[in-house]
C-alpha cells in the first residue's frame, strides 16, 4: 500500500446546480471530504440523492458549480476538458452499471483500448494479461453481444484496470447483474484493488457491497456524512 | 492516425461505417462513370463531326486567309491544311462540263478520310491522302459526263491533269451535300497553274486545323476578334447543328438525373452518419472517460473520414471507370466502333463529389460526436442533441453546389430544387392523410395488417421522408425507363429498318421509268417521285417580300433562296396536315408548319411565286408538319398541278440500298450519268449510334440510381432498426408469431412502396410531357406501361430491401433483445 497521508481526492465546500424550468435545483449543497491513495470508500444513499453527480465531478466528469474538488491536488474547475481527459487518462478508470463496452469491438479490443489511446506499444499483452486475471482469456475474441452481463462486467473490469489507474471509480457495478455473479464481480474488484494498491470509489445501493468498503459515506438529499 | 485507422477497420464490421463507405463509393462511382461515359460520347460526337469538316476547326473565307494566321496556327501545335473551292468548266478534247473543283493540301483531310475507287461508279475505299501534284480524281458522275476514264488527262483552265481515282466521298463536303455538282479534287500546288482564280471569281477558302482542345480554344480566342463578317468559324458542334443539340441536352439530362443518384447516397450518408453518431455517442462518452482528449477524439474522427474518402473515392474511381468501360466495350461489339478514350481530367468531377457530400452530409452530424458529455455514461440524458435546421441547411447548400457544378448554371438546380420541394409537398400531404386514416380504420393490434398500418402511423416523420425518398428514387427510375424507351421508340420509328439511305435527284422525265424498273430489278426499295422545278417567293399578301424582310440572315429561309416546288396526288405519310385542306383539285398552296410560322404567313394569306419568269399568286390553304427526319424528300410549298405541269420537270426519289446490292446499283446508275446520288448512309449510321450511346447511357444511370435507391433504403431502415427490433422484441414476448411480425412489416413496406410508386407514376408522368415536349422535343405521350411498373416496382424494391434489412427483427431472440434494452 501507498503512502497513507497523500490525499488521492479532496473536494471543498462542493456545490452543483442544474437549471430546469422550475428554477435553480441544488443537487449537490456543499460537499467536504477526503479520501486518500489506496483507501476504499462506498457512496451510498437514496436514488436521486446525488452520488451519481458527485461521482461524475470528483472523477472530471463534469464541472462542479461552486467550490473545488481535487485529484492529487489539482483542482478539477482550473482545468479545461482536453486536460481533464488528460487527467482521466493519467489516474482513473471506470466500471459503470450498464458495462459501456464498445460493441463493435471485441473483448480484447475493448480492454486495449485505454493503453491505445495512450499510445502503449504493448497494449496486447497487456491486456491479454489483465483478460486472464479476469478469467476470460478463453473469450478474447468475442463480441459484448456474445458475453453474458457477468463476463461483460469481467471485461469492463479488466479495461478499468489495464489503463493502470491510481484511482478506480465503480458506479454500482453489480447493479445489473444476479445476486451469484454480482459476488463474482465484487470479489474481482476488491482483489484487485487490493494486489494494485488503487483508491476505490464505489457508488452503489447494496449495503454489503458497501460494507466491504473501509469507508461509507452516505448521500443524502445533495450532503454527505460518514457512516460511524 | 494509427489508431484511427485501427478503430476504423473495427468498425468496418458493423454496418453503418459499410453503409457510409458504399453510399460514397456510389456517388464518386455514379459521377465519375457519367461524367466519363458522356466525354467519351462526346469526343466521338466531335469526331464524327470533325470528319464531317475535315477538321477539328475550320475558318472559312471568300477571299485567301492571311499567311500569319496560319503560321500562328502552326506555332500554337496545330497541324493544319488548306483548301481551295469554285466552280469552273473541266475540258477534254471532246466536251466540257461545269464542276465544282477543290484544291488541297497535302495535310488534307486532317480529320476523316476520302472514299475513292479505281472502279466507276464503285463503292470506295478509304484514302487517307490526297491527290498529288499533277493528278486529279473525279466523281463518277463527272467521269461519266465528260466520258474519261483513269489515266486519261482532263484540262482544268490552263492546267493538263491526269485522272488517277474515281472520287466516291470527299470529307469536307458532306455538309453541303445537297448542292452537288459534278466533283473534282486537284492538288493545292495546281492550283496557281490552272489560272481559273482571277479577280472576281467566287472562291471560298478555308483553312483547317486540328489538335489538342486547349490549343484550338487558344487559337480560336486569338482569331476570332479578328474574323471579318464574310469570314466565318466553324467547329464540329455547330457544323452538326441538330445531332449536337441532342447531345447537348441529353447531356444535361443526364447530369441532373444524375444528381438525383448523388443526392440520393447523399442522404444514405446522412442517415448512415446520424446512425452512427446516436449509437457512438455513449462511446465517445466512454472513450473520454478512459483519458481520450477533445483533440484525441477530433483527430481520431478526422482520420477516419480522410481515410472513408480516400478508400470511397479509390474504389468509386474504380467502379465507376469499369462501369463506363464495360459499357463503352459492349457499344463496342454492338456497333463496331470504339468510343475514344475518355479524358483523364473527367475524375475531378467525381472526386469533389465525394468530398463535398461527407462534408455536407457527415462532417456536421460527427461534430456532434465531439460535444458529447464524458458525464452521459453516468447520465444518459446530459447527451446532446444537434440543431437539425442547420444540419438540413448544410447538406441542402452542399448538394445544391454539385449541382451548380454539374450543370454550370442556376437555373437547371433551382428548376430540380423547386420540382423535389413540390413533389415532398405532394408526398408530405398526400402521405399523412393516409397514414392518419389507415390509423384510424385499423385500431387494435390483432393482425399484421393493424400492426404494420400503426407503424405507418408512428414513424410518421420518418416513413413521409421514406416514402418521399422512395417516390424520388421510383419516379426517376420510371423518367429515365420511360426517356430511354421514348427515345429509342421515336427515333427507330422515324429511322426504320428499311429507312432511304440515297436521295436520287436530277432525274429527267425519261429516265424515271426506266430507274423505276432497275429498282425492281434489283428489289431496291424507293420512296414517292416527285417532281421538282425551281421558283422563288418574291410577296406575300401582293406586298413585296424584300419590304417585309431586310436581307441578311434573319431573312427566313423559305425567302431567301429558290425553292424546290412540287405538286402530289397523295401527301406523303410524314406529312400531317395541321390547318386547312389539302385539296387536290382545288386551287391553292400547301405550306410547311415551321417555314410558315418563320416567316408569319397563316392561312389564306397569298403567296406570289416567280417560276420560269413568270408570277403565280395564290392563297394558302394548308399548312402541313413535315417530319424531316424521315429520310424522305420533302417540300416547303406543294403546288397545284395546274401550274407546275406547265414546266419542264425533274424529279426526286429517296431509296434504299442494302449492301448487297449496293455494287450492283452503282454500276447500273453510271448508265444514268445526269441523275445525282446523295449517299446519306453515314448520316444514319451516326444518328444510329448516337441513340444507342445515349441509351446505353441511359442503362448505366438506371444502375447506379437504382443501386444508390436501394442504399438509401438499407440505410433508413437501418435509421429505425433499434426501435424496430425493440417493438419485435416486445410483440414476440407478449406472445406475437414471427409471421405476425413479418406480415406487419409487409404491410409496412408493401404499402410505403405501393403509394410510393403511384405517386412516382403521377410525377413522372408529368415530368416526361415536359422532357419529350420541351427538351427532346418529340410528341407527348401517355405511358400505360407505367402506371402498372410504378407500384408493382415499388412494392417489389421496397418490400424485398425492407425484408432484408430488417431481417434481424425476426431474427434476434427477444430474451437478448430486452436484456439489451
Amino acid at each position: 500500500m501507498s503512502d497513507s497521508q497523500t490525499i488521492a481526492i479532496e473536494t471543498k465546500n462542493l456545490v452543483h446546480k442544474v437549471n430546469t424550468s422550475a428554477g435553480d435545483l441544488s443537487i449537490l449543497k456543499g460537499i467536504d471530504m477526503e479520501i486518500k491513495e489506496g483507501e476504499s470508500v462506498a457512496i451510498v444513499g437514496a436514488s436521486g440523492s446525488g452520488k451519481s453527480t458527485l461521482l461524475g465531478l470528483i472523477a472530471g466528469l463534469d464541472v462542479c458549480s461552486d467550490g473545488e474538488a481535487y485529484i492529487y491536488d489539482q483542482a478539477l474547475s482550473l482545468l479545461d476538458e482536453e486536460q481533464r481527459a488528460k487527467l482521466r487518462g493519467q489516474y482513473v478508470g471506470f466500471v459503470f452499471q450498464s458495462f459501456h463496452l464498445l460493441p463493435s469491438l471485441t473483448a480484447l479490443e475493448n480492454v486495449m483500448l485505454p493503453a491505445e489511446l495512450r499510445g502503449d506499444l504493448d497494449a496486447k499483452a497487456k491486456a491479454e494479461g489483465f483478460l486472464d486475471q479476469v478469467g476470460l482469456s478463453h473469450r478474447i475474441d468475442h463480441y459484448p453481444r456474445q458475453l453474458s452481463g457477468g463476463e461483460q462486467q469481467r471485461v469492463a473490469i479488466a479495461r478499468a484496470f489495464a489503463s493502470a489507474p491510481k484511482i478506480l471509480f465503480a458506479d454500482e457495478p453489480t447493479g445489473n447483474l444476479d445476486a451469484e455473479t454480482g459476488q463474482v464481480i465484487s470479489d474481482l474488484i476488491f482483489d484487485l484493488n487490493t494486489s494494485l494498491g488503487t483508491t476505490l470509489v464505489m457508488v452503489t445501493h447494496d449495503a454489503t457491497l458497501a460494507k466491504r468498503c473501509q469507508r461509507q459515506l452516505i448521500m443524502s438529499a445533495g450532503r454527505l456524512s460518514e457512516s460511524e | 492516425m494509427k489508431l484511427a485507422l485501427k478503430i476504423l477497420l473495427r468498425e468496418l464490421r458493423n454496418g453503418d461505417v459499410l453503409t457510409l463507405a458504399l453510399a460514397l463509393v456510389l456517388s464518386v462511382a455514379t459521377v465519375t462513370g457519367i461524367s466519363l461515359f458522356i466525354d467519351r460520347l462526346q469526343s466521338s460526337f466531335e469526331l464524327q463531326s470533325a470528319t464531317l469538316l475535315a477538321a477539328d476547326r475550320v475558318v472559312r473565307s471568300p477571299k485567301p486567309l492571311p499567311e500569319e494566321w496560319q503560321l500562328e496556327a502552326k506555332e500554337a501545335g496545330l497541324s493544319v491544311a488548306n483548301r481551295a473551292w469554285f466552280s469552273t468548266m473541266v475540258f477534254t478534247d471532246d466536251g466540257l462540263q461545269l464542276s465544282q473543283v477543290s484544291a488541297v493540301t497535302d495535310a488534307y483531310p486532317l480529320r476523316g478520310e476520302y472514299l475513292t475507287d479505281s472502279q466507276l461508279f464503285g463503292v470506295g475505299q478509304t484514302t487517307v491522302k490526297g491527290p498529288s501534284v499533277g493528278e486529279v480524281w473525279v466523281s463518277s458522275r463527272l467521269a461519266s459526263l465528260l466520258n474519261v476514264k483513269i489515266d486519261d488527262v482532263i484540262q482544268i483552265g490552263e492546267a493538263d491533269l491526269l485522272v488517277t481515282r474515281y472520287l466516291v466521298r470527299d470529307p469536307g463536303s458532306s455538309a453541303s451535300a445537297f448542292a452537288i455538282a459534278p466533283r473534282a479534287v486537284i492538288h493545292w500546288q495546281d492550283l496557281d497553274r490552272t489560272e481559273v482564280i482571277q479577280p472576281g471569281s467566287r472562291v471560298r477558302y478555308a483553312l483547317l486545323m486540328a489538335g489538342d482542345t486547349e490549343f484550338l480554344d487558344q487559337m480560336e480566342q486569338w482569331l476570332k476578334p479578328q474574323l471579318q463578317d464574310n469570314q466565318e468559324w466553324r467547329s464540329p458542334r455547330a457544323g452538326g447543328r441538330g445531332i449536337g443539340a441532342t447531345i447537348t441536352r441529353a447531356e444535361s439530362f443526364l447530369l441532373l438525373a444524375g444528381t438525383l443518384a448523388v443526392v440520393m447516397a447523399g442522404v444514405a450518408m446522412a442517415l448512415a452518419s446520424n446512425r452512427y453518431v446516436k449509437r457512438h455517442l455513449a462511446q465517445v462518452a466512454v472513450m473520454k472517460t478512459l483519458g481520450a482528449t477533445p483533440n484525441k477524439i477530433a483527430s481520431i474522427l478526422l482520420w477516419q473520414l480522410v481515410c472513408i474518402f480516400i478508400m470511397g473515392s479509390i474504389f468509386g474511381l474504380i467502379l465507376g471507370w469499369s462501369v463506363q468501360a464495360f459499357i463503352a466495350l459492349s457499344l463496342e461489339t454492338l456497333l463496331s466502333t470504339a468510343l475514344p478514350e475518355p479524358s483523364l481530367t473527367k475524375i475531378w468531377l467525381g472526386i469533389v463529389t465525394g468530398l463535398t457530400s461527407l462534408i455536407a452530409f457527415c462532417l456536421p452530424l460527427m461534430v456532434r460526436l465531439l460535444n458529447v458529455s464524458p458525464l452521459s455514461v453516468l447520465q444518459p440524458m446530459s447527451r446532446i442533441e444537434g440543431r437539425t435546421a442547420f444540419l438540413y441547411a448544410f447538406g441542402f447548400v452542399g448538394m445544391f453546389s454539385l449541382m451548380v457544378i454539374y450543370t454550370q448554371g442556376l437555373l437547371l438546380p433551382s428548376l430540380m430544387v423547386l420540382s423535389i420541394a413540390l413533389v415532398s409537398v405532394l408526398v408530405g400531404s398526400l402521405g399523412f392523410v393516409l397514414f392518419k386514416l389507415g390509423r384510424k380504420f385499423t385500431a387494435g393490434a390483432t393482425s399484421g395488417w393493424q400492426i404494420g398500418l400503426a407503424a405507418l402511423h408512428r414513424r410518421l416523420q420518418s416513413n413521409l421522408f421514406q416514402l418521399l425518398i422512395f417516390t424520388l428514387i421510383i419516379m426517376l427510375v420510371l423518367i429515365l425507363t420511360g426517356v430511354r424507351s421514348n427515345l429509342i421508340s421515336d427515333w427507330q420509328a422515324q429511322l426504320p429498318k428499311g429507312a432511304a439511305n440515297h436521295y436520287l435527284f436530277n432525274i429527267q422525265q425519261q429516265d424515271v421509268e426506266p430507274l423505276q424498273a432497275m429498282m425492281s430489278d434489283l428489289k431496291i426499295k424507293e420512296s414517292d417521285w416527285y417532281p421538282m422545278v425551281l421558283g422563288r417567293v418574291t410577296k406575300i399578301n401582293q406586298e413585296q417580300v424584300s419590304r417585309l424582310f431586310e436581307e441578311g440572315k434573319d431573312r427566313p429561309e423559305l425567302l431567301s433562296r429558290e425553292l424546290n416546288l412540287t405538286w402530289t396526288d397523295n401527301l406523303g405519310v410524314d406529312n400531317e396536315i395541321v390547318e386547312g385542306e389539302f385539296n387536290l383539285t382545288n386551287e391553292g398552296f400547301s405550306i410547311e408548319f415551321e417555314a410558315a410560322k418563320e416567316a408569319q404567313i397563316k392561312l389564306g394569306d397569298e403567296i406570289t411565286l416567280f417560276i420560269g419568269g413568270r408570277e403565280y399568286s395564290q392563297k394558302v390553304t394548308s399548312i402541313r408538319r413535315v417530319d424531316w427526319s424521315s429520310m424522305r424528300p420533302n417540300f416547303y410549298l406543294i403546288l397545284p398541278k395546274t401550274i407546275l405541269s406547265d414546266f419542264p420537270a425533274n424529279f426526286i426519289t429517296s431509296v434504299h440500298v442494302t449492301d448487297q446490292s449496293k455494287q450492283d446499283f452503282y454500276q447500273n446508275m453510271a448508265d444514268y450519268p445526269t441523275v445525282s446520288l446523295l449517299n446519306v448512309g453515314d448520316l444514319i449510321a451516326q444518328i444510329q449510334l448516337i441513340i444507342a450511346q445515349v441509351s446505353q447511357a441511359i442503362q448505366l444511370l438506371l444502375g447506379f440510381i437504382v443501386a444508390s435507391g436501394a442504399l438509401v433504403l438499407v440505410a433508413s431502415i437501418r435509421a429505425s432498426l433499434d426501435e424496430r427490433l425493440e417493438e419485435g422484441a416486445l410483440l414476440r414476448t407478449l406472445g406475437a408469431s414471427k409471421s405476425l411480425i413479418r406480415q406487419a412489416m409487409l404491410i409496412e413496406f408493401g404499402f410505403l412502396g405501393i403509394f410510393a410508386g403511384l405517386i412516382a407514376v403521377l410525377a413522372a408522368e408529368a415530368c416526361l410531357f415536359g422532357l419529350q415536349v420541351f427538351l427532346f422535343e418529340l410528341s407527348p405521350s401517355f405511358h400505360p406501361v407505367l402506371w402498372l411498373l410504378g407500384p408493382i416496382l415499388g412494392f417489389v424494391i421496397v418490400t424485398g430491401i425492407g425484408l432484408f434489412a430488417g431481417r434481424s427483427v425476426l431474427k434476434v431472440a427477444p430474451m437478448r433483445m430486452l436484456q439489451a434494452l
